[in-house]
């Protein structure tokens, strides 16, 4: 059981870091499918640079300069060079993909996958034995990530930006006449997605495993994004549907190890996260009615 | 089209830029550029057998890139092409494995209807729920990709399980060779002649019909086509379908063709770059075969480029990400207003 849990936050984490990383930018109206992509290079460059000098602390430092780089580069040819943000967004996760699967075989002659030298410190030691032995797999991100929750809301909630996107989001003239730089908000908001989602993609490489894998993330991105819309764009709600997400992957998961403890094809228990997506992206639209702003 | 040499440029400069800075990466990264430039060129066009495999993969590319044509003209951002890919195949394999008995006369029909039927399905509920619910389109197709993915796991290891395969490579069992289209080659007369009726069709669809005018003004300008009293929702349902229709279609010709069953993690990204096959082809149907040609090769160069160079395969898709990153900015002139750069925030 405590394992169980354990399983369910440890695949819970890089989705509610990503997740409410994404948050800002669909806030800001930008649907941001790069996410995928980002979380990928962030999980890469985690390891590659803090393999190289030794130091995890350099290496999400590392991430975390490339994803800005990268969501600067998304954000000047959506915003700047008026390029189509889901096309362009594809684009972005397709050179991620690419991206760290070259540089893992450029520079470090690995193909498939590259262990890690580093790893993220498991900061709670848990006893030796006994059914909370498992919390001293829980890395230092995962212990920090209710503080990451206070952090964002507070973000949204209180501050200058946070207010500024939610009048975008809402009444996007009505901001510009107001006075707010849609531009630069949709920037600033796009950077703080792109530091998030180093930190998801660390946290996915180094927080338990200390590995990287070509394409690790395996859609990852795309459920944290479901997890905003699944969880309304409310930074709470879309952290509970990124645990949901990370439950739904642990029962398949385990249903794997236990077999025979259920006749349901463990398929059908993966599949959960994304029919439930459907649903619920439904239900709102619908609720939503026809003349509502489109998320996307 | 305001002029024909603009147009291209529009897709051409893009396409440059993408290959320049990928092959700078390269040169950065200690890569030999022209042994890399001769092996593209080798894997594409030059070495014996390679425009075979260029055309293998131009046909796939081609068809599904048809049906993104009619979803992004109607301003429908249906991405979900993988997952009607896979469920086509699902849809096509069904025939030949269930009914082995019955001539192929009939068996071949029913697994292309099959797979026609299955991607139109996939995709109608994307566009059901879109069209009835006001769901968004972009989040759901990525979702029933997933589910796809699962789906057709479980049936290659449950229901159709071929035992002598596991993983990745988990598959049905291989149909009977009277049924096949094409050998593991995937080039035949019977392929060529279909994916040219479905591009006669496309075309007529698009270019000729009541229906494709219509679906152009319901993506440039919903407003006008409702007054013009249009139904919208009769042409959005269509247009899903369509688009369905054209992926499962593919889906089921691999099924048929070269691959001879269905497998798990087969053809991953061919539904995202027949996406940017048909931007790249202005989503006209000529230009999205041309662009199908290019994109083809680049795949048969994919595979090939291990053989002359040690530049990995994944280099290539850094260039295809780049094109697809860079396709729809606007780098000189502003683009005349089409379905594909409206961004609908």
């Amino acid at each position: 059981m405590e394992q169980f849990v354990v399983t369910t936050i440890r695949l819970s984490v890089p989705l509610i870091f990503a997740g409410l990383g994404g948050l800002f930018s669909v806030r800001a109206g930008i649907f941001h499918i790069g996410i995928e992509g980002l979380m990928l290079a962030g999980a890469f460059v985690t390891v590659a640079i803090g393999s190289a000098l030794g130091s995890v602390w350099l290496g999400i430092g590392g991430a975390i300069a490339v994803n800005l780089l990268l969501s600067w580069v998304y954000w000047f040819l959506i915003d700047r060079l008026k390029a189509d943000m889901i096309i362009a967004g594809l684009g972005l996760t397709t050179l991620c993909v690419g991206g760290t699967a070259f540089l893992m075989s450029a520079f470090f002659n690995k193909r498939g996958s590259m262990t890690s030298q580093v790893r993220l410190p498991q900061p709670v030691v848990g006893p030796q034995e006994g059914l909370l032995a498992y919390v001293s797999e829980l890395s230092l991100l995962a212990w920090l990530l209710p503080l990451f929750v206070l952090i964002v809301w507070l973000l949204l909630r209180r501050s200058r930006l946070g207010l500024q996107l939610a009048a975008i989001g809402e009444y996007p003239y009505a901001a510009e006449a107001a006075g707010v730089n849609i531009s630069r908000s949709k920037l600033y908001a796009m950077l703080i997605t792109g530091i998030c989602c180093a930190l998801a993609g660390a946290e996915l490489a180094v927080g338990g495993l200390a590995a990287f894998s070509e394409n690790m993330t395996n859609g990852r991105g795309f459920i944290a994004l479901a997890a905003i819309l699944f969880g309304s764009l409310d930074p709470i709600r879309t952290t509970l549907a990124g645990l949901f997400f990370g439950l739904a992957n642990a029962v398949g998961i385990n249903s794997q190890i236990y077999a025979g403890a259920s006749n349901v094809p463990r398929q059908f228990i993966l599949m959960l996260p994304f029919a439930a997506t459907i649903f619920f992206v439904t239900l709102r639209g619908y609720a939503s009615g026809r003349n509502a702003p489109r998320v996307s | 089209m305001r002029s024909g040499l603009a147009a291209s440029l529009r897709a051409l400069v893009p396409i440059a830029l993408a290959f320049a800075l990928g092959f700078a990466l390269f040169a950065a990264s200690g890569y030999d550029v022209a042994a890399v430039l001769a092996g593209l060129w080798q894997g594409a066009v030059a070495a014996p057998g390679s425009l075979e495999q260029s055309l293998r993969w131009a046909l796939p590319l081609a068809i599904v890139s048809l049906g993104i044509i009619i979803t992004l003209r109607t301003g429908e951002f249906n991405i979900g092409a993988q997952g009607q890919l896979l469920v086509g195949g699902l849809g096509a394999v069904a025939a030949p494995l269930l009914l082995p008995d019955l001539p192929p006369a009939i068996v071949i029909p029913l697994a292309l209807l099959g797979g026609i039927i299955g991607g139109a399905l996939w995709s109608g509920i994307a566009g059901a729920l879109k069209v009835w619910f006001n769901s968004d389109e972009v989040i759901n197709t990525l979702m029933l990709n997933f589910i796809a993915v699962l789906l057709i796991q479980w049936f290659t290891t449950g229901p159709f399980k071929d035992d002598s395969t596991r993983g990745e490579n988990a598959s049905t069992p291989r149909i009977d060779l009277s049924f096949r289209l094409s050998d593991s080659s995937g080039v035949s007369l019977e392929l060529l002649v279909i994916v040219v009726i479905a591009a006669l069709f496309a075309w007529l669809l698009v270019e000729r019909s009541p229906f494709g005018l219509q679906s152009k003004l319901v993506g440039s300008s919903p407003r006008v086509a409702a007054w013009q009293g249009l139904r919208i929702r009769r042409i959005h349902i269509l247009t899903y379908l369509l688009a369905g229709a054209f992926a499962g279609l593919a889906g089921a010709l691999e099924v048929l063709g070269p691959s001879g069953r269905l497998v798990t993690g087969a053809t991953p990204t061919l539904g995202f770059t027949a996406i940017v096959v048909a931007i790249v082809g202005l989503l006209r149907v000529p230009g999205a075969l041309l662009a199908a040609l290019f994109f083809g090769g680049l795949q048969a160069a994919i595979l090939f480029l291990p053989i002359v160079t040690n530049l990995p395969s994944s280099g290539l898709r850094i260039i295809e990400g780049l094109v697809a990153l860079l396709i729809t900015a606007q780098f000189i002139w502003r683009r005349r207003r089409d379905s594909a750069s409206e961004s609908e925030a």
